[in-house]
C-alpha cells in the first residue's frame, strides 16, 4: 500500500514537473514571493521564451 | 545467498533474451506472437542496462556520486536544479519521444518484422543508448554545455560550425517530412481534419485560461483540454456524417499543406503563451498516456504478427520506399535505434537537472531503451495488421494503381491477399471514405493501434480509436512543427544578426515576420514537393531525413569518441567508434545510392534523367509539373550531397584530433569543470 502511494506521489511530481508547476514553486521559493496572477505571468514570460529556443526531438 | 539469487536472476534474463531473439530470428512460416518481440526487447535492454551501461559508467566515465553536479553547484531554481532521478527520467523521456520511433518502424515493416526489430534492439543497446548516455555524461561534466559548444571546444571550430549547420538543415527536412505525415493522414478525412482543427482553438482557450482565469493551474487546464479534444473526436464523427459540414473539412493534400504552412507561420510569430505552450503541455501528457496505454494494450491483446519475418521487398523493390535492407532499413528507423536529435536533449535541459552523477545511468541509457521499446510497439502495431491492408494503405497510387480494383490486384499479386470489399469495410468501420494510398505511416499505425485498443475494449469503437490515434500523432507532430519553426527562426535570426543587426533582434516585428516566413517557406517547399510527388513524397523525404538524423548522430559520436580518447587514449574508444563506423557506413551507402543509383525510384539524379527523357519524348502528362519534379529531384540530390560533405568534414577533423592525441603530438586536455565535493543531502533530491 505504501509503495503504491509512493508511486502515485512520484507520478504526480513528474506531471507537475512536466507542467512547470514545480518550476513555479521553485521560482516562488527562490525569490521569496507568494503566488499571484501577476507573479505567474512574470514567471511564465521568463520561462517560456527559454523553453522554446531549443530544438524539439523527432 | 542474495548475491547468488541475483546472479541466477540475471542469467535467466539473459537466457530469455537470447531465446526470444533466436525465436523471432529463426522462426519461419508460422505467425509469431508479439509477446516474443516484447520479451526479446525488454530482456535485451535490461541486460544492456545492467552490464554494458554499468561498465561504461564505472570503468569508462568514472561516475562518482561524491562529485557535485552542475545542478548543485550552479543551482538557480530555474535551469539548474537537482531533481529526483525518476522524475528526471520521465522528463527526459518526454523530451526525446517524438514521431520518429512511431513512423520509422511502420515504414520499415515493408521488409518484414525481422530486420527492423533486430536493428531497433541491437542499435539501441550498442548505439543509441550509448550515445545518449555518453553525451549526457560529457555535458554534465561541462556545466551543461550544448553539443555545438562541446564540438567546438573538443574538436575545433569546424566541428562546431558543422554541428550548427547540420541542426538547421535537419530541422528543415524534419519539419517537412513530419508535416507530410500529417497531411497524408488527414487528406480526404473530414473526421480527422475537424478534430485536429479543433485542437487550435482548444489550445488558445487553454492559453487564455492559464494567463487570465486560473494562472498556474497547468494540470487542471490540461485535463480540461484533454476532455475537449475527446469531445472533438466524438464531434468529428458527427461532422463526417453531416452532408453540409463534411465537404468543408474534406481537404486535398495541397490544401492541407497550405493550411499547415500558414499554421506554422502564425504559431511561430504569435506569443508563446497563447498557442505553443498550452499545446506543448497537452501533447506531452497525451503522448505519455498513449504510449503507456499502447504498452498495456499489447500485453492485454498479445496480437500475432501477420507480416512475415522477411518480405520479397528485401530486394529493394518495396512500394513504400525503394531500396534494399542495407542501408535503407537503418536510415528509415532512426529514432528507435539511434537518433542524433537525442544528443541535443542530452546536452540541453537534462544535464542541468541531474542530482547525482550515477543518475545519468538510468536517465541517459534507460530513457533511450524505453524510447526503443516505443519503436518495438510501433512495429508490433504495423505487423499486427493484415499484410494486404498494410500495403494497400501505405503504397502510393503511382505504384499500385489508382482504382481500388487495380490497387488490390497489385497487392494480392505480391502474395498479400486483399479485396476492395475488405478495404471498404475497414474504411467504413473507422469512419473514412477510403484507406487506399494513405502513405506516410500514420494511418497504418493508427489502424494497428485502433485494432489493439479495440481488441481490449470492444471492436464497436474502432472508429473512435482510429481517430484518437490520428489525433495523438497529429497533435504532437504539429507541436513539433510550431516549436521547430520558432527554433529555426531563432537560429536564422542569430545568423542574420551578424549581417544586419536589427534582424538579430527577437523583439523587432519585421525581423520576426521575415525570418518566420523564411523558415516556413524552406520546410513548406519540401512539404509541397512531397505532396505533389506521384510516388507519395515519403519515398524521397523520409530517407533524406533519416540520413540527416544519422549524420547528427555521427557528429555526436565524433564528440563522444574525442572525449573518450582524451580520457583513456585508445583503450575505450571502440565503445563509441563501433556505432560511429556503422553509422558512417550506412549514411554514406544510403547517401551515395540516393544520389547516384541508376534505379529512378532510388537515385534522385536517375529520377531527374528519366523525367527529362519523358519531357523530351513528349510523353510527360504535365510539362510544368514535370519540370518542377526534375528540379526537386536535383535539389534533393544536392541536399543529400551536402549532408555527406558535412559528415566527411567533421569525421576528418575528429580523426585529426584523435591522431594528434594518440600520437602524443596534441595535449589531451579535458575541459571538465573542476571536482567539487557534493553537499547535497539525500532528502533534498
Amino acid at each position: 500500500m505504501r509503495s503504491l502511494k509512493d508511486c502515485w506521489r512520484l507520478l504526480l511530481a513528474l506531471l507537475r514537473e512536466l507542467a512547470d508547476e514545480n518550476a513555479y514553486r521553485r521560482h516562488l521559493a527562490a525569490h521569496g514571493r507568494r503566488h499571484s496572477p501577476e507573479e505567474w505571468r512574470r514567471f511564465w514570460d521568463e520561462r517560456l521564451p527559454a523553453r522554446f529556443v531549443r530544438p524539439r526531438c523527432c | 545467498m542474495r548475491r547468488m539469487l541475483g546472479r541466477l536472476l540475471w542469467a535467466a534474463v539473459s537466457v530469455a533474451a537470447a531465446y526470444a531473439l533466436a525465436g523471432i530470428a529463426l522462426n519461419r512460416g508460422e505467425p509469431v506472437n508479439s509477446v516474443w518481440l516484447v520479451v526479446a526487447s525488454v530482456c535485451t535492454y535490461l541486460v544492456g542496462f545492467r552490464f554494458y551501461a554499468r561498465f561504461i559508467g564505472a570503468r569508462v566515465m568514472g561516475l562518482n556520486n561524491e562529485r557535485a553536479t552542475p545542478a548543485e553547484r550552479l543551482r538557480n531554481g530555474h535551469d539548474f536544479e537537482p531533481t529526483n532521478k525518476w522524475i528526471l527520467f520521465g522528463h527526459h523521456f518526454a523530451a526525446i519521444a517524438g514521431p520518429g520511433p512511431l513512423v520509422g518502424p511502420v515504414l520499415a515493416a515493408q521488409f518484414g518484422y525481422l530486420p527492423g526489430t533486430l536493428w531497433i534492439i541491437i542499435g539501441a543497446v550498442l548505439g543509441g543508448c550509448v550515445q545518449d548516455f555518453v553525451i549526457l555524461f560529457a555535458s554534465m561534466r561541462r556545466d551543461g554545455k550544448s553539443l555545438g559548444q562541446m564540438a567546438r571546444e573538443e574538436i575545433g571550430r569546424l566541428g562546431g560550425l558543422t554541428a550548427l549547420v547540420t541542426v538547421l538543415l535537419i530541422m528543415i527536412i524534419l519539419l517537412a517530412v513530419i508535416a507530410l505525415v500529417v497531411v497524408n493522414a488527414l487528406k480526404g478525412s473530414p473526421w480527422g481534419t475537424f478534430t485536429i482543427a479543433c485542437t487550435m482553438p482548444i489550445a488558445i482557450f487553454m492559453g487564455l485560461y492559464l494567463r487570465y482565469w486560473r494562472p498556474g493551474k497547468v494540470l487542471e487546464v490540461s485535463l480540461i483540454g484533454f476532455a475537449l479534444v475527446v469531445l472533438a473526436i466524438v464531434g468529428g464523427q458527427w461532422v463526417a456524417e453531416s452532408p453540409r459540414l463534411a465537404p468543408l473539412f474534406t481537404l486535398s493534400g495541397t490544401a492541407l499543406a497550405w493550411a499547415v504552412i500558414i499554421y506554422g507561420f502564425f504559431a511561430s510569430a504569435l506569443p508563446v503563451w497563447l498557442l505553443l505552450a498550452p499545446r506543448d503541455y497537452l501533447s506531452t501528457f497525451v503522448k505519455l498516456g498513449v504510449v503507456f496505454m499502447l504498452a498495456g494494450g499489447i500485453l492485454l491483446v498479445r496480437p500475432p504478427l501477420q507480416l512475415p519475418a522477411l518480405t520479397r521487398f528485401a530486394d529493394g523493390t518495396g512500394p513504400i520506399f525503394a531500396g534494399t535492407i542495407f542501408p535503407f532499413c537503418f536510415i528509415t528507423i532512426a529514432c528507435g535505434a539511434i537518433s542524433g536529435f537525442h544528443s541535443l536533449i542530452s546536452s540541453g535541459t537534462t544535464p542541468k537537472m541531474i542530482a547525482r552523477e550515477w543518475h545519468a545511468w538510468p536517465v541517459g541509457y534507460g530513457a533511450m531503451a524505453l524510447e526503443s521499446f516505443v519503436a518495438i510497439m510501433a512495429m508490433i502495431a504495423a505487423c499486427a495488421l493484415q499484410p494486404g491492408v498494410y500495403f494497400a494503405v501505405n503504397s502510393p497510387a503511382g505504384i499500385i494503381g489508382e482504382s481500388p480494383a487495380a490497387a488490390t490486384a497489385t497487392v494480392t499479386g505480391w502474395g498479400f491477399p486483399v479485396t476492395p470489399a475488405d478495404m471498404e469495410t475497414l474504411a467504413r468501420e473507422v469512419g473514412e471514405q477510403t484507406l487506399f494510398h494513405r502513405t506516410g505511416g500514420a494511418p497504418s499505425l493508427a489502424l494497428g493501434m485502433a485494432h489493439i485498443f479495440a481488441g481490449s475494449a470492444g471492436r464497436r469503437l474502432l472508429g473512435f480509436w482510429y481517430h484518437f490515434a490520428i489525433m495523438f500523432e497529429a497533435l504532437f507532430i504539429l507541436t513539433i512543427i510550431d516549436a521547430g519553426t520558432r527554433v529555426g527562426r531563432f537560429m536564422l535570426q542569430d545568423l542574420l544578426g551578424h549581417v544586419c543587426k536589427p534582424l538579430g533582434r527577437t523583439s523587432w516585428m519585421p525581423g520576426v515576420i521575415l525570418t518566420s516566413a523564411a523558415v516556413v517557406l524552406a520546410w513548406g517547399y519540401f512539404l509541397y514537393q512531397g505532396v505533389l510527388d506521384p510516388l507519395g513524397g515519403i519515398n524521397s523525404l523520409w530517407p533524406l531525413f533519416g540520413i540527416a538524423n544519422q549524420l547528427l548522430a555521427a557528429v555526436a559520436l565524433c564528440v563522444a569518441t574525442t572525449i573518450l580518447v582524451k580520457m583513456h587514449g585508445a583503450r575505450y574508444m571502440w565503445i563509441t567508434c563501433l556505432p560511429l563506423a556503422w553509422l558512417v557506413t550506412v549514411t554514406f551507402s544510403a547517401g551515395y545510392q540516393k544520389i547516384f543509383s541508376t534505379a529512378p525510384r532510388v537515385g534522385f539524379l536517375a529520377q531527374a534523367a528519366e523525367l527529362e527523357a519523358g519531357l523530351k519524348a513528349g510523353t510527360a502528362a504535365n510539362v510544368a509539373e514535370t519540370q518542377a519534379l526534375i528540379f526537386n529531384a536535383r535539389l534533393d540530390a544536392a541536399v543529400c550531397g551536402l549532408f555527406l560533405i558535412l559528415v566527411l568534414a567533421i569525421l576528418a577533423d575528429s580523426i585529426r584530433v584523435w591522431y594528434g592525441v594518440l600520437s602524443g603530438r596534441r595535449e589531451a586536455r579535458l575541459l571538465e569543470a573542476p571536482f567539487v565535493l557534493t553537499r547535497l543531502k539525500a532528502e533534498e533530491i
